[in-house]
């Protein structure tokens, strides 16, 4: 495991000035990472890419201050929470937070919350797109499984012939697998097809 | 609240006794000759009252001898500790009393608490650099053993990271239970991985095993002679080196401090030594940084005209200090010292011949933030890793 560095980051600080400010600052400068604290809106026209890490108060905060939807914050968040009523956590955790440090803040802390932060975002995001990879191809395998029923019945074949079909038919079209498998489809919800075996 | 010329009172609080009991001593004896020093030349224009006291290497016992020691005397300063856990324990006691702890140990980085002076090196002031050296010398494949906590744990991270991203390999990583003895079986992997280097972060009884396993390997089997596979290590003294004598030869230690250390302020600082002393023949880095630490201290308050912690870590962090390693200042941003750091070889006798010295000092990096992590096998120009001038 690589020792883990933010030299050269960019983080917003969402909190009113205060010491918890200060002592997230200080932290910040021993590790490198440059920042800006900011309250109570975010900087106007904050793009996203314009910064890496972001500390916002579950105290004081509330979602006008966000530009983004629940669960698209851009980059990794640590909440700083003061209270711990469980309507503060709840929002606190909408907001996407991926670590948290306690209030009041000591000479500790800011740098495990990234390295958790970041881990936890990076393995989020990772999630997200295995998930959207598998709904895809989720949905591919049903059109295939469907394609293949068709040829079945309509040249009454068993699955594997009718599967072998459907891939020589793709290459003759010069189709994808799952393409050739959509036309299929769409041929017999068309009333394009006619049962041979009949 | 003291003034300047009023009796400062302070607590060493050093494990004389118990599993690493030669650094505890070391330190102990280090913050005591300069109490003594200091009391007896008026230099400061103040005097120290020490209270030492001895956890005997339980961690847990830390935090109550500190609570005790802060609510007896009014000390606001503590000298002391020497492992992570220990200082670890103490720090919700120095919150709670606003106490400042002065910690004359190398440790594995990652922490600036408000409430602590670190006098040792940190990362990028030894392991670093001691690959760095070693690395273009002896080849890249390395065998990292060590304590079973997180001095050991984290150290030898840190080492494997330098190691993989320099194109080494770390061919075996082993850990021994503080205070055990029993190294057999590291020896036997040692021996058939043949590692170009072993990295040592072992302390106090398992390292003596194993160095004198280690000798006896070289002995039997000339490939594992040190002057061909050499331990290093950055947790080693000249006290432990000489009761070992032979065993220890031809290891390498970085530190900001050795006994051998031909300047004129170190030859002024052992003739203080030999006097306050006289029990010690041998000083080690962990009895310099000690008395480093009480000097800074000292000067910190008589500048401040106040022992509050907060004032006396103002003033420290504005001035520099003469130690016996040279001039040494406290980094404001992180309250590390600025060290230079020095490699040395151990010969048969327990003295440590410098090899290399950095020349100048180097700005401690806690979290490895600025560190390049590569060491390669020529220095590059301008490469911040660490650029050891060598002598020999």
């Amino acid at each position: 495991m690589t020792t883990p560095n933010f030299e050269g980051q960019r983080a917003l600080i969402l909190h009113r000035p205060h010491p918890v400010v200060d002592a997230i600052a200080r932290q910040l400068v021993q590790l490198g990472v440059a920042f800006e604290a900011v309250w109570p809106d975010l900087p106007q026209g904050t793009a996203e890419g314009s910064f890496d890490l972001l500390f916002y108060d579950a105290d004081m905060g509330h979602d006008g201050q966000f530009p983004w939807r629940e669960g698209e914050t851009p980059v990794p968040a640590v909440a700083l929470i003061g209270s711990e009523a469980p309507g503060r956590l709840a929002w606190a955790i909408r907001r996407g937070a991926d670590a948290h440090l306690l209030k009041p803040i000591g000479s500790g802390g800011v740098f495990s919350a990234l390295v958790i932060a970041r881990q936890a975002f990076d393995s989020r995001a990772e999630r997200g797109r295995e998930l959207a990879d598998l709904r895809d191809r989720l949905a591919d395998r049903q059109v295939l499984a469907e394609a293949t029923a068709c040829l079945m019945v309509q040249g009454n074949i068993p699955a594997d012939l009718a599967f072998a079909k459907l891939r020589r038919d793709a290459m003759t079209e010069r189709l994808t697998l799952e393409a050739m498998a959509q036309r299929v489809v769409e041929r017999l919800r068309n009333g394009h097809v006619r049962n041979h075996s009949a | 609240m003291a003034t300047a010329q009023d009796l400062v009172r302070l607590g060493l609080l050093f494990s004389t006794t118990g599993p690493y009991a030669a650094l505890g001593r070391e330190g102990l004896a280090g913050a005591s000759a300069a109490v003594a020093e200091i009391n007896e030349t008026g230099a400061y224009g103040l005097r120290l009252a020490a209270e030492a006291r001895d956890p005997g290497g339980w961690s847990e016992l830390y935090a109550s001898m500190a609570g005790d020691m802060v609510a007896a005397s009014g000390a606001r300063h503590i000298v002391g500790c020497t492992t992570s856990w220990s200082r670890k324990e103490l720090i919700p006691v120095l919150e709670k009393t606003g106490t400042m702890l002065w910690y004359p140990c190398p440790y594995e980085g990652f922490e600036c608490h408000e409430q602590v002076v670190y006098l040792g090196a940190s990362p990028n002031q030894h392991v670093l650099p001691l690959l760095d050296y070693i690395l273009p010398r002896f080849g890249s494949q390395a065998f990292l053993v060590g304590s079973n906590y997180i001095w050991g744990w984290e150290t030898s991270r840190i080492a494997r990271d330098i190691i993989e991203h320099s194109g080494g390999a770390v061919l075996g990583e082993r850990y021994v239970p503080l205070g055990d003895a029993d190294v057999g079986r590291l020896i036997e992997e040692i021996r058939a991985k043949r590692p170009a280097f072993v990295l040592n972060t072992l302390v106090g009884p398992s390292s003596y095993a194993f160095l004198a396993a280690y000798h006896a390997l070289g002995q039997a089997d000339a490939a594992f002679d040190q002057a061909v596979r050499p331990v290093i290590s950055c947790n080693f003294a000249e006290s432990e080196a000489a009761a070992l004598g032979v065993v220890a030869a031809g290891q390498y230690v970085i530190a900001p401090y050795f006994q051998s250390l031909d300047t004129p302020e170190n030859a002024r600082f052992l003739a203080v030594a030999a006097r306050h002393a006289p029990q010690m023949p041998q000083v080690s880095a962990f009895f310099a940084q000690a008395y480093a630490a009480v000097h800074m201290l000292a000067l910190g308050i008589a500048e401040a005209g106040s022992d509050r912690p907060e004032a006396v870590r103002a003033a420290v962090t504005r001035m520099s200090y003469v130690a016996p390693f040279g001039p040494i200042s406290i980094d404001a941003a992180t309250n590390h010292a600025i060290l230079v750091p020095r490699i040395g070889r151990a010969d048969a006798g327990g003295r440590f011949e410098v090899v290399a010295d950095a020349g100048e000092a180097m700005v401690p990096d806690p979290y490895l933030a600025h560190s390049s992590l590569a060491v390669g096998p020529v220095p590059r120009a301008g490469d911040r890793a660490a650029h050891l001038r060598v002598i020999k």
